[in-house]
């Protein structure tokens, strides 16, 4: 199925007239507003400092980033940025690491019980991850690792959905560069990084991509991993935010909303079939 | 390949399931028959099946599966129904349609937390929402604040995020419906109608499967919403099992009656799956 899946942006089709095209418009278009008003409205109240979350008083101005200076003087809104900036990057580059080794050795069914870990994957895939709460609040426990950066790193550094990307894209990898290679007599690691990682590129953009926006996003295991304000990532840093101040400052609040949908959003409009044919490969399984 | 090589480019895997898949779905298993905490001083007893009868026993627990079958019951059918809508609708060629596309799958890539933040905005008693709907005198409830309303107001905004995502994967079932197949109705004399009922719907189950299977796994986890936007409150008509577990564990230190529940969680995800795949299942026949 990935041919046609790849092909939901692809089909080259010469769109009909725009007159023909208006009857469409006529009523996806209120969908299509009832979809990004809600954006339009953070952005709005993050831009107007005194509307105390009023959109007819934010829309009326005056606008300014007052909002936004006091959001990067604050030490603890910088430090939760940071620390998700931190966090992400470094799960990306596990995450992509770890899937391109494991998926090629079970894609190339080169180790004992393939099935078996493969099986695994699968199962893992389908359990939701929050059943395991409880269980992996224990295990860090035990591993002296709660309220560490570790905490928020190692259990996400590999990941199944991430290794199943890699693994079904190898399948369809033709196997006769890696034995022309190996009849050369390069190693084994060689042949990996000069011959299969470069084909490999366009799955691992993928993994990347995903794994950034999963993590980016990610609230409920930094919440109950972390305890210390210095360690927090943005999501935690602002639910939490939301519920400790007394008065809500709706424009404060909002402000640090948009800066944490901003790298989110920029990598979706830029990567956006990157991402979607990493999801429908999701959809095969 | 020979085996060192092999075995050590599996090693992560290896690790990180036996470390943070195996070991602690084994160790919670265990820690669900004790009654360890770690704020008390002596140790983890063992209480055979008893966190599992107090569990059948507890009425906030049952009063959170309720409201958490509500939001599934609830949500599922619209979210479908609009996903299905949605990419009917911008699947074929027009001018704007990846504006439509890509804008409807927008809230799919935000933060729940931020997407959550907005939403406690909009409801606010004198927020936007009630603006709006005073000005065309309508009634404006307290939303979040009001018990009978908390609940739907968060279903609401599960279905305006969950659609866009839902109708990305339903595009994809409905590219791979051969499009001789329309041809050849079309010779015959079928109406667009008759195209839908008689070729999309019945080629769309194995999508539709899928779409229920992960929507109801997801709804059953919901968690980022309830914490943001309500605590659970008011009178717990938002608690819901993992908003549950979650205070069990990390308010009352629980830890034994959390990984009691978190199992039984479990159990009700993969049944309701199953059940699923039995009721809407048959892909190979359907599609035959």
């Amino acid at each position: 199925m990935s041919g046609e899946a790849a092909a939901v942006e692809l089909r080259a089709t010469a769109p009909p007239a725009w007159g023909a095209s208006l009857g469409r418009w006529l009523w996806l278009g209120p969908l299509l507003l009832t979809m990004l008003l809600p954006f339009v409205w953070m952005a709005t109240i993050s831009l107007a400092p005194r509307s105390g979350g009023s959109f007819a008083r934010a829309a009326a101005g005056p606008w300014d980033l007052s909002s936004y200076r006091a959001l990067f003087a604050s030490a603890h809104l910088g430090r939760y940025l940071l620390n998700s900036a931190a966090v992400a990057t470094a799960v990306v580059l596990l995450n992509v690491a770890t899937a391109a080794t494991v998926g090629y050795v079970l894609g190339r069914r080169r180790v004992p019980g393939e099935k078996l870990w493969t099986l695994g994957i699968v199962a893992t895939l389908m359990l939701p991850k929050q059943v395991l709460m409880v269980p992996l609040y224990l295990v860090m426990a035990r591993l002296h690792l709660l309220d560490t950066y570790a905490a928020l790193v190692l259990p996400f550094a590999v990941d199944a959905f991430s290794i199943f990307l890699v693994r079904q894209y190898v399948l369809g990898l033709p196997i006769e560069l890696e034995e022309a290679a190996r009849v050369d007599g390069a190693s084994d690691w060689a042949i990996f990084r000069a011959v299969v990682l470069p084909l490999m590129k366009p799955v691992l953009a993928v993994v990347a991509i995903q794994s950034f926006l999963t993590n980016w996003n990610s609230f409920l295991f930094p919440l109950i991993f972390v305890d210390s304000d210095r360690l927090r990532t943005l999501p935690v840093g602002l639910a939490l935010l939301s519920q400790t101040e007394h008065s809500v400052d709706w424009s404060f609040l909002m402000a640090g909303s948009t800066v944490a949908s901003l790298p989110v959003l920029a990598v979706f409009l830029l990567f956006q079939r990157h991402i979607l044919s990493g999801l429908l490969a999701g959809a095969e399984k | 390949m020979p085996r060192a090589t092999s075995w050590a480019f599996l090693s992560p895997w290896v690790l990180a399931f036996g470390l943070f898949g195996l070991y602690p779905f084994a160790f919670s298993l265990f820690a669900s028959f004790t009654d360890y905490s770690p704020v008390r001083a002596e140790g983890a007893r063992f209480v055979g099946l008893a966190n599992y009868a107090r569990a059948l026993h507890d009425p906030a627990f049952w009063s959170a599966l309720g409201n958490t079958a509500f939001f599934v019951v609830g949500t599922i059918p619209l979210t479908t129904a609009l996903a299905l809508a949605l990419a009917l609708a911008v699947q074929p060629a027009f001018r704007g349609r990846s504006l439509f596309r890509t804008g409807f799958f927008l809230p799919s890539v935000v933060s729940v937390v931020v997407l959550s933040l907005v939403f406690k905005g909009l409801y606010a008693p004198n927020g936007s929402l009630n603006g709006l709907l005073a000005a065309l005198h309508l009634p404006t409830p307290a939303w979040l604040l009001d018990p009978d309303t908390a609940l739907p107001a968060i279903m609401a905004m599960d279905v305006w995020s969950a659609s866009g995502y839902y109708m990305v994967i339903f595009l994809a079932g409905l590219e791979a419906i051969p499009r001789d197949l329309y041809d050849a109705a079309r010779l015959e004399g079928a109406t667009a109608r008759d195209q839908l009922v008689h070729i999309t719907l019945p080629l769309l189950r194995p999508t539709l499967l899928f779409v229920l299977v992960v929507n109801t796994i997801r709804s059953l986890q919901i968690f980022a919403e309830v914490f943001v936007m309500t605590r659970g409150g008011p009178l717990h008509r938002t608690t819901t099992v993992v908003y549950y577990l979650y205070e069990q564990a990390f308010y009352r230190f629980d830890l034994g009656y959390a990984s009691a529940l978190a199992y039984l969680l479990f159990v009700l995800t993969l049944a309701l799956a199953w059940l699923q795949m039995r009721a809407v299942g048959r892909p190979a026949e359907a599609s035959a």
